[in-house]
């Protein structure tokens, strides 16, 4: 009850909290990161590997169901978090990604493929916990509205609101999403500053300002995870609703898999009709010895003339 | 609990509503699934039937509409009774969010009756497509004229972009840079990348992109005096733990031993094969070296035989006699008395068959070869009295006894 009162009481300075100086609303995010049941250990490392990376972000236990996801919206209001990532794994090896921001939507979902932790990839690169990530986006998610939608998500998501608690004061990770083959590329670089070499002081000299004396040298070392999400849908709700987009490319990897069984089906079905094929044409000409079927006896067979 | 009372509140004032909404979508839920069953029966139905239908349904929509509202001032009403605390501004719940009973239903992609206008857009797309699974009970016949579409297809602009204008954060050059840290490139990743297959390249144009990101936010954040370069001294936790490091290390270390290891096998191995190959030409050298000189002692042994048979040959059976011994042995009668030179064959012009007398013998007595006889007692041949005198005597011959006797007593 005690903290009932206290927010009641703070409730007229929590308003003004929210606004900057500027009357600029204050970027605040928090995100609720948790998976289903069945995932793989990539699976779990991949989650880990991105919750590490998200100081508003706030991990949880696996999620028991995976058909009444509406659960979440809840469960994010418990934890007092206004996005959501929730990892979804079907078959115990298909990822699924749902993206959202929670009362009031909208939801995208992705398929995760190609992912490589940060452990099994072996990258040198490192970087501060917490540090505010520089979010990199392709020049493709300016020209459609579902990208607009997802780059808007993906910074919510992933980039580390200002002043976040745990957040690191400096910036030294970058955060790129590219847009290829219709697939989302997701890449984590740290940000390496090395002192400038002194062959080029007419670059130096361009920049008159005093920070332009001390410029370094920029690279970029990755850091991982790895890994490339393809859209399938966004709906309008959070976890629900209507749909407002769907990926019409999108194969399931269910139909990915049939087919290819299918191929090798019809492969080999092709082969054992040959086989069938030949051994009749044999039956016919003659020259098998008729061990599939016995001949029907007819009238003028020697055995029924003479019995 | 002040929380509690509202969740039971909101359940009551939702669960009136939601009847309501369960039957109308029932209803325009079947009529849109018997008007696509129509559609399909009659092939092509006039147009003007169609656009009725769906004018009627959105008169539906409409009302059902009215009654949402009414019932969503009553849920702001006891939003705004709420008192949890919280840092995070949750957004207020907006009235014509979906009942729980319909979400679950939403996601299947049925033709939705409660939305607001701008589905009305989804709704027109969504009569063009009819899901196949309500087409299973057609006949064959009728199939084959249908075309089929494997997914239908939904991409509603306006909604995108309200939902958009709701979650986005303010990126413009209105707010700092500061805030958001997002930078979009002015260059399409998929114009870089040709070829996504092509594993260097693809990641070299992420590369790129980031790396002119991270340029361009530098400067700004710079502009704007925010700290963007960790100092030296500056220590805190990392991403990855040092443990993770080390073992990163351990691995590059690894790496690099294994590599330096098979340059090193390589490099061996290379010089075993060379170093055969030498062995190999050596060996062969040393052959032909004694091959040559094999030859050449046998050519000069021919040459010998073939040139001196006739000149240094006799020369030599001159000095040392052995013509003489072959006049006696011609003369000799006894036909055994020298294997080899049998009596009376050796004239013979056949070579080879004297050699191979000679070596193996050829008839007589092969006893007493060598026992003395009344001839050889008789041969004198051998003596000679000049030698035997001439050994001892060297010309200082022994003086006389009277002279002896004078030497002695001088």
């Amino acid at each position: 009850m005690a903290a009932v009162y206290k927010s009641l009481s703070k409730k007229d300075s929590k308003k003004s909290a929210t606004t900057d100086d500027n009357g600029i609303k204050k970027n605040k995010q928090r995100v609720l990161v948790l998976s289903s049941r069945g995932v793989t250990f990539r699976h779990r490392h991949l989650l880990n590997d991105l919750a590490s990376m998200l100081p508003h972000g706030r991990k949880d236990a696996k999620f028991d169901s995976k058909s009444k996801l509406y659960e979440l919206n809840s469960l994010c209001e418990l934890f007092n978090c206004n996005n959501c990532l929730f990892f979804e794994a079907r078959k115990g090896q298909d990822l699924y990604l749902h993206c959202s921001s929670v009362p009031n939507g909208p939801t995208i979902k992705f398929h995760v493929q190609n992912l490589h932790t940060m452990e099994e990839l072996h990258f040198t690169g490192n970087c501060l916990k917490g540090s505010r990530p520089i979010l990199s986006f392709d020049a493709a998610f300016d020209k459609q509205p579902h990208l607009q939608v997802i780059r808007a998500q993906f910074q919510r998501i992933f980039g580390v609101p200002q002043g976040a608690r745990k957040s690191k004061p400096f910036i030294d990770h970058v955060m790129s999403f590219s847009v290829v083959d219709g697939k989302i590329w997701v890449r984590n670089y740290q940000i390496n500053e090395e002192e400038a070499s002194k062959l080029k002081p007419a670059e130096a000299d361009a920049d008159a300002d005093a920070d332009a004396t001390k410029d370094t040298d920029l690279s970029l070392i990755e850091i991982g995870p790895r890994f490339v999400l393809t859209p399938i849908y966004i709906s309008e709700g959070s976890f629900g609703g209507p749909l407002i987009f769907s990926n019409k490319s999108f194969v399931t990897p269910n139909q990915v898999r049939s087919d290819m069984r299918r191929l090798k089906a019809t492969k080999h079905n092709g082969r054992s009709e040959q086989t069938r094929e030949r051994l009749s044409k044999k039956g016919d000409l003659g020259l098998r010895s008729n061990i599939g079927h016995e001949r029907q006896p007819d009238e003028a067979d020697t055995k029924m003339l003479f019995a | 609990m002040v929380t509690k009372g509202r969740l039971k509140m909101a359940l009551a004032a939702e669960k009136g509503t939601d009847f309501k909404k369960l039957n109308q979508k029932k209803k325009a839920k079947e009529a849109a699934k018997k008007k696509a069953a129509k559609e399909v029966v009659e092939e092509k139905p006039t147009e003007s039937d169609e656009e009725e239908e769906v004018e009627e349904e959105v008169e539906d929509v409409e009302d059902e509409e009215d009654e949402e509202m009414g019932n969503g001032v009553n849920l702001d009403a006891i939003d705004d009774s709420d008192t949890s605390e919280s840092s995070i501004e949750m957004e207020k719940r907006l009235p014509r969010k979906p009942k729980k009973d319909q979400k679950t239903q939403a996601v299947e992609a049925k033709p939705n009756a409660d939305d607001d206008e701008d589905d009305e857009e989804e709704e027109d797309e969504e009569e063009d497509d009819i899901p196949m699974s309500d087409l299973e009970d057609l006949s064959d016949a009728e199939k084959e004229d249908l075309i089929p579409h494997t997914r239908l297809t939904i991409n509603n602009t306006s909604a995108l972009l309200t939902s958009l204008k709701r979650i986005a954060i303010p990126s413009d050059n209105s707010v700092p840079f500061a805030t958001h840290q997002t930078i979009t490139s002015t260059t399409l990743a998929s114009e870089a990348i040709p070829d996504v297959s092509d594993d260097l390249q693809r990641e070299l144009g992420f590369y790129t992109q980031s790396l002119e990101a991270v340029r361009q936010a530098r400067t700004k954040l710079r502009a704007e005096k925010v700290p963007f370069s960790r100092p030296k001294d500056y220590f805190a936790e990392m991403l990855k733990e040092d443990a993770h490091m080390e073992k990163i290390k351990a691995k590059l270390v690894e790496e690099a031993s294994n590599k330096k290891a098979a340059a090193e096998a390589r490099k061996q191995r290379d010089l075993k094969k060379f170093g055969k190959q030498v062995q190999v030409a050596k060996l062969q050298e040393r052959q032909k070296a004694k091959r040559e000189t094999l030859e050449k002692i046998k050519t000069l042994k021919r040459k010998r035989q073939e040139t001196g048979g006739a000149g240094l040959g006799t020369n030599e059976a001159d000095l040392f006699d052995v013509g003489i011994d072959n006049e006696l042995a011609k003369y000799d009668s006894r036909s055994g008395s020298g294997r080899g030179n049998m009596g009376g064959r050796n004239g013979g012009g056949n070579q080879k068959r004297q050699k191979k007398d000679e070596k193996y013998g050829f008839g007589g007595k092969k006893r007493h070869a060598k026992s003395g006889d009344a001839v050889s007692s008789s041969d004198l041949s051998g003596f000679n009295p000049k030698a035997m005198k001439a050994k001892g005597k060297v010309g200082k011959s022994r003086p006389g006894k009277g002279r002896r006797k004078a030497m002695s007593s001088r």
